[in-house]
């Protein structure tokens, strides 16, 4: 059995994508000076699992000859993802808006 | 000190930075999914006519071969005699025998060493997976109903082959019935069986044999077929059941003939993994009983009680991992002690209720369409004592046999009968098992998300790179 097979790119590549997402948000909260309520954690984590099923599903339904399910995975996670960051992002924009008008 | 907001427009800022990068990752994801979206096409622009071989990025066709030929002088092997393993030409034959009558001592004491990987189970492995090469039971490819009675070539390259325990001269194998049940799943999975289970021969489940079968006070069974006489000894016995696979990568093309060849082949190879499964029971000392896939009893019934999958709206055996996409389950009965598998509950019988897409699919309207499943036995093709649903088999066969396109629609449309490769079936099939009110609404989405339809037509098993095929046509994701 190969201890590394070509697969071992894909999953540097999602790794390299989630740390850099994780970095990127760190960052972003760190420059406006605002930590993150429970609901907005929950929705990210949430918005998250939800986009690695939806690659997931994408990539496998190609592999099972299933076209239509795949590009049918991106409407219908698609959209709950993008409601999700919305509320995630709208939320915290709120608070942001807040403490600047405050100082 | 105030920190300056100002940006010196030379540098490049942790956070400009982190933007590129957070675009340039995006990028290549969005690159990476449109690659896996969009590779048959990328394919199509540079592709090679499909006789070419695709080779390795690192293997290169070169005009001769890498070892030096001189075709003028080639000697011209007169048969087989001059091979490597075959001695007929060497000077002394006895060399030969001597030889022979070593690997027989060596075989033996290893055996009677309990050597690893040389014990008696190996050796019975060896020799099934010999069948059909070193040795065959006949003619046809199914195994003699009362076990392999096969007889090792006196002169065959491994005069050991289809040794029985007494032959090298120790005990019948000796295992806990958890061991055994271990034991037989892993020469299962290496001889051609996609799973197992065991059932235990009691006054209930031996009504699931056919009732031709009869048992008598004898030590070993044995068959009269002219007389139509099958007979197992009154002992305690157990049935392995296998589960034959059949590939759902050919099955797509259910109203073709092309499905026939993963049928009939799904066929032929349960009747060779029942000659292996013989021999290797056989091996270690036991008693089989088989033949070919319709020789021992109700295949479904077996499979239920066995705890490989559930019955189905179409009468059919709904496994979890594979659906319907199940070419058989092969009954072999044996005496070798087995730890029993349980029947299972995952929802299944219950989601055929809500579901019905198999009778909806069904071009002959064989299949019930009935919500609840019932009490048979008042009609043709009902049995009494199954509390199901019923298909009407002469339907079936008109439509499947009669100058119609060929058909096994129930089974490419099952919602359970899917590749594995995506992560969301198995969330499907959890939610499945534990809250059935969403069974209407998955039904709903297999339709939407376009399960169970027929494949483009114009890139048939024909049209594909020959190495992108699965090995006997077996689903990589599912075998």
């Amino acid at each position: 059995m190969k201890l590394i097979t070509w697969n071992w790119f894909w999953y540097v590549l999602v790794g390299f994508l989630m740390g850099g997402g994780a970095v990127m948000i760190w960052h972003i909260l760190k420059n406006m000076k605002l930590k993150m309520v429970w609901f907005e954690w929950i929705l990210l984590i949430l918005c998250f699992f939800t986009f690695m099923l939806m690659s997931q599903t994408f990539i496998a339904s190609f592999q099972e000859y299933e076209p239509r399910a795949a590009w049918l995975s991106l409407v219908f996670m698609g959209i709950p993802i993008l409601l999700m960051a919305v509320v995630v992002y709208r939320s915290i924009n709120k608070r942001y808006s807040k403490i600047k008008a405050l100082s | 000190m105030a920190k300056s907001n100002k940006k010196d427009p030379s540098s490049v800022g942790r956070r400009d930075f982190m933007k590129k990068l957070g675009l340039g990752v995006g990028a290549v994801g969005f690159g990476a999914a449109a690659y896996a979206s969009g590779f048959k096409n990328l394919d199509k622009m540079m592709e090679t006519p499909l006789a070419e071989r695709k080779l390795p990025f690192w293997v290169k066709e070169v005009d001769e071969p890498t070892v030096e030929i001189d075709w003028e002088n080639m000697e011209i092997f007169h048969g087989p005699e001059n091979t490597l393993f075959n001695p007929a030409s060497w000077e002394n034959p006895q060399d030969y025998m001597d030889i022979y009558d070593r690997n027989i001592a060596s075989t033996k004491k290893n055996v009677q060493d309990n050597v690893p990987g040389l014990s008696l189970k190996d050796r019975a492995l060896a020799d099934a997976n010999c069948w059909g090469w070193g040795g065959r039971s006949g003619a046809d490819l199914a195994s003699p109903w009362a076990g392999a009675d096969v007889k090792a070539n006196p002169m065959w390259e491994h005069p050991t082959m289809f040794y029985t325990p007494e032959d090298y001269g120790v005990s019948k194998h000796e295992g806990t019935p958890e061991e055994n049940s271990k034991m037989l799943r892993t020469a299962g999975r290496i001889m051609g069986a996609s799973d197992m289970g065991f059932v235990k021969l009691d006054e209930k489940t031996k009504k699931l044999l056919w009732g031709k079968i009869t048992f008598e006070d004898v030590e070993k069974g044995y068959a009269e077929p002219e007389k139509n006489k099958y007979v197992l000894p009154n002992k305690e016995l157990w049935a392995v059941c296998s589960v034959i696979p059949q590939s759902l990568w050919m099955q797509q093309y259910s109203e073709r003939m092309s499905w026939a060849s993963s049928n009939t082949m799904s066929y032929s190879r349960a009747n060779i993994y029942g000659n292996r499964l013989s021999v290797f029971l056989r091996g270690l000392g036991y008693q089989a009983y088989g033949g070919d896939t319709e020789s021992m009893g109700r295949s479904v019934g077996f499979g239920v009680m066995a705890g490989l999958g559930e019955y189905g709206r179409a009468g059919i055996l709904i496994s979890p991992k594979y659906g319907t996409d199940i070419r058989t389950v092969l009954i072999t009965i044996t005496d070798l002690p087995l730890a029993v598998t349980k029947p299972i509950d995952a929802g299944i019988t219950k989601f055929c209720e809500t579901c019905k897409k198999c009778g909806e699919m069904c071009p002959s309207g064989a299949i019930s369409m009935e919500e609840k499943p019932f009490w048979g036995g008042g009609e043709a093709y009902q049995a009494k004592g199954i509390k199901g649903w019923y298909m009407d088999a002469k339907k079936c066969y008109s439509f499947m046999l009669g100058g119609e396109p060929d058909c096994s629609r129930c089974q490419t449309v099952c919602p359970f009968t899917k590749f594995d490769d995506a992560v969301i079936h198995d969330l499907i099939k959890l939610s499945i098992g534990s809250a059935p009110l969403l069974n209407s609404a998955i039904r709903k989405m297999d339709d939407i998300f376009g399960y169970g339809e027929e494949p483009d037509l114009n890139e048939t098993p024909w049209d594909l790179d020959p190495m992108d095929i699965p090995l006997y046509g077996l689903d990589k994701s599912r075998s």
